[in-house]
């Protein structure tokens, strides 16, 4: 499953990033890494970014590089792993 | 470069964008910076001192990265700068609201076996977030000092000196660093080792941070390799290191790597650092929640905009009027004192026009600057990627190609220059090339004359459908060269969304004066020059009249206007011997050279001369017809000229639309290109150039051509 088809507000568990290469890297650089906890905050019209926040802190991303992001939704009563 | 006196020491603050880094450095080095650009490269410079008992500190900043890949120009010059000049002690900005992500690039520097301080800073905003950071446990987990700092107001900054001293002399460090987990460890011990063995080469490559940048598939390490004694050996051993992981894993080398960084970093947290559940929204989310709006985030950009320039042209008009006032006082007193003659002409028809007309910018600069950094400061730049990235990434642009867009409306000097916020090469060129299709505020009156003179009737849906055009093909051939010569992956867009914080003025100072100065400087070197050599083909060869001319000149006027004064007579004719002065000029040689070429767009000489004389800022171009028209150069843009335009038979509603986007679309004035080959060198301005003439050229043939069968002319 990938962030974008979270509904708005969904909490979730980072799984895998698929690939190393330039996007890869970043993405797992800036914090989405296996088990990391983030949550959906807003995806904008027509396919626009997505707006997340993962470890804490909040970035925008396009769906295309969401996309290489596995995550899986938690459930709103699991303990948190942060 | 490692020579030390005992009382100087050498500091590179780094750390992630969004730290404060910039407010730090204020607060350490005051007013004692100077500022300038990596060599060969637009990244910027900025270096410090501040001296503090018998010691002296001697600050580099750093640019703010978020790793240490070789992804990014940022990225490769903190790189290059840390490897190749190493200072004796590196000072990390973290942001104490938003710690694991910033001691992920702390631990990086660790690894280098430079001495690392880190400053917890916004601890205060931390605090008011419920953040708790023990920043001496934090610091004994991870083997770096940490001291709690507040850069916007100078909080802390003694007790973290006395941590740099602390550090430089060795009492600090107790030598732990970051354990990639027995796995990982056993394969890059042999790696360190083999790297070791070639001693010169390991003491200016230290083996930790090789050993892990190689298994990290880095290709930049790679080619430091290379001057290893043993490369091949060396290259095996990690190859085969890398292939493990990735098997064992499951995952890429790099990826693991940088998962095991972070957990190692979250497991220091959890010990190190409270936080408080959180309660109601907070109010940058409150915020976001209008700003951010999935669908009216993009009107809401666009009212932004609008409220810009609005702001811009209306306050910037008042000092930009004092300004036109002081230089004409200035001409005039210069006038009195220099006789009549070519130095008399060229110091007030050359160097006091030319530099006075780009100076009287400089309030428009600064304005917009200030806006713009506050936007900046505020944390709105990112939100505006938001919102138009979906558009520009469509043609092959970044959401934050935006702004320098934007700017590319009011000048495309400051426009140029702010596309350095683009990370990505490619992105950045493809930016600084689309930004001559928007129609500056330079080129506006050139647009008003035409559209007043021959669409009376709607003359703003003239300027509009320009404007419109202008954007139009910025976007197209974007795309287009995103295709062609430009082609490659789209750069990721993964950005950071700071939270919203209110700009300090100082910081906005600060960030305006630097930028404005750079202008200034522009002005008063290659514009001058520039306004030097316009002058020059402008007035020579010189032309004198000959009695018969004048007379018939003279004869011509009163024609015209019977029962005029001696006065107005003298006037008339010195204007209409002007225009033939203009004509007989090298530029006007030129110009009539030129004919051939741009006939078929519905223009003839007069046009060749404007677009020399436009080089010089596209305003211009209006005063040169005044002059070509013989109604003077004082009022250029006056309903005589509009009513000459307007009656001479070789114009048409047809040739001034033509002329409105040739204008618009061959290069910009000197100026701006000399911004563009300072940011991207040469080769870049040839393209630039040749690549605006073809499409000037193309698109007023096509419009006139088209428009004439079609009956419009």
């Amino acid at each position: 499953m990938h962030i974008s088809e979270l509904p708005v507000g969904a909490e979730f568990v980072v799984g895998r990033v698929l690939s190393g290469r330039e996007v890869g890297k970043r993405l797992v650089d800036m914090g989405f890494t296996e088990g990391a906890d983030g949550k959906v905050l807003r995806k904008a019209f027509l396919s626009g970014p997505l707006h997340v926040e993962i470890r804490g802190y909040e970035v925008i991303l396009r769906r295309s590089e969401a996309a290489m992001i596995e995550v899986r939704e938690r459930s709103k009563d699991a303990v948190p792993h942060v | 470069m490692s020579e030390n006196t005992g009382r100087l020491v050498r500091i590179a603050l780094a750390g992630n964008p969004n730290a404060g880094k910039t407010s730090l450095f204020n607060a350490l080095t005051g007013a004692h910076h100077k500022v300038g650009n990596y060599p060969g490269v637009t990244v910027e410079k900025r270096e410090g001192s501040r001296a503090r008992g018998d010691k002296e500190y001697r600050f580099l900043d750093l640019p703010g990265i978020y790793s240490l890949t070789a992804y990014s120009l940022d990225e490769v010059v903190t790189r290059d700068c840390l490897l190749d000049e190493p200072p004796d002690l590196i000072l990390d900005v973290l942001d104490s609201t938003n710690l694991e992500r910033h001691l992920f690039l702390c631990l990086q520097f660790q690894e280098l076996g430079i001495p690392v301080v880190g400053a917890l800073n916004m601890s205060d905003e931390a605090k008011a977030k419920g953040i708790e950071v023990d920043g001496t446990a934090l610091g004994k987990l991870l083997g770096i000092p940490m001291a709690r700092t507040v850069a916007t107001n100078g909080q802390g900054l003694d007790a973290l000196l006395d941590l740099v001293d602390a550090s430089v002399s060795g009492n600090a460090v107790d030598g732990r660093s970051l354990d990639y987990g027995s796995e990982i460890e056993a394969l890059l011990g042999p790696i360190e080792k083999a790297i070791a063995e070639d001693a010169d080469f390991a003491s200016r490559h230290p083996p930790r941070w090789l050993a892990v940048k190689l298994v990290e598939k880095d290709e930049d390490a790679f080619a430091r390799l290379e001057a290893h004694r043993e490369a091949g050996k060396v290259a095996v051993l990690a190859k085969k290191a890398s292939d493990w992981i990735g098997r064992h894993f499951g995952k890429d080398s790099e990826i693991v790597i940088s998962e095991q960084r972070y957990a190692y970093i979250h497991g220091a947290c959890l010990e190190a650092v409270k936080r408080k559940e959180k309660g109601a929204p907070s109010l940058s989310e409150r915020i976001d929640r209008v700003v951010m709006h999935p669908v009216f985030a993009l009107p809401f950009f666009i009212f932004v905009l609008w409220g810009i320039f609005q702001l811009t042209f209306s306050i910037g008009a008042w000092p930009m009027a004092w300004l036109e006032a002081f230089f004409g006082w200035l001409s005039a007193q210069v006038a009195a004192i220099v006789p009549m003659g070519p130095l008399h002409s060229l110091l007030i028809d050359g160097v006091i026009a030319g530099v006075g007309s780009v100076l009287s910018f400089v309030p428009l600069i600064i304005i917009l600057f200030f806006l713009l950094s506050v936007l900046e400061d505020t944390g709105y730049l990112s939100r505006a990627a938001f919102a138009t990235d979906r558009i520009l990434h469509g043609f092959g642009l970044h959401g934050q190609s935006i702004f320098p867009l934007m700017l590319g409306f009011g000048c495309s000097v400051p426009a140029i220059m702010s596309a350095r916020t683009l990370k990505s090469p490619r992105d950045r060129i493809l930016t600084v090339l689309a930004i001559p299709f928007m129609s500056c505020g330079a080129k506006l009156p050139v647009h008003v004359l035409f559209a007043a003179a021959f669409f009376p009737k709607n003359p703003a849906a003239a300027v509009l459908a320009v404007y419109g055009t202008g954007v139009v093909l910025a976007l197209v051939s974007s795309l287009v060269l995103r295709n062609t010569i430009l082609r490659g992956e789209p750069t990721p867009f993964v950005m950071e969304l700071p939270p919203w914080r209110a700009p300090t003025l100082r910081g906005l100072l600060w960030h305006v004066g630097e930028k404005t100065a750079t202008y200034a400087r522009k002005a008063g070197t290659v514009i001058l020059a520039a306004s030097i050599l316009i002058w020059a083909v402008t007035n020579f060869p010189a032309y004198s009249p000959t009695a018969t001319e004048r007379q018939s000149a003279a004869a011509t006027w009163s024609k015209a206007h019977p029962g005029a004064d001696q006065a107005a007579l003298d006037r008339g004719v010195a204007a209409a011997l002007a225009g033939k002065a203009l004509s007989a000029s090298a530029a006007g040689s030129f110009g009539h050279l030129i004919e051939p070429l741009i006939r078929p767009l519905g223009f003839d000489w007069r046009v060749g001369i404007a677009t020399v004389t436009g080089f010089a800022a596209k305003e211009v171009v209006v005063s040169t017809f005044g002059i070509l028209y013989g109604v003077g150069t004082d009022d250029g843009g006056s309903t005589s000229l509009r009513a000459k335009l307007a009656a001479d038979p070789s114009w048409s509603p047809l040739a001034a639309i033509s002329l409105m986007l040739f204008v618009l679309l061959i290069p910009p004035c000197f100026a701006a290109l000399a911004t563009l080959r300072a940011e991207l060198g040469w080769s870049w301005l040839g393209f630039s150039i040749a690549f605006q003439l073809a499409i000037g050229w193309l698109v007023a043939f096509a419009v006139f051509q088209v428009g004439t069968r079609l009956g419009f002319s």
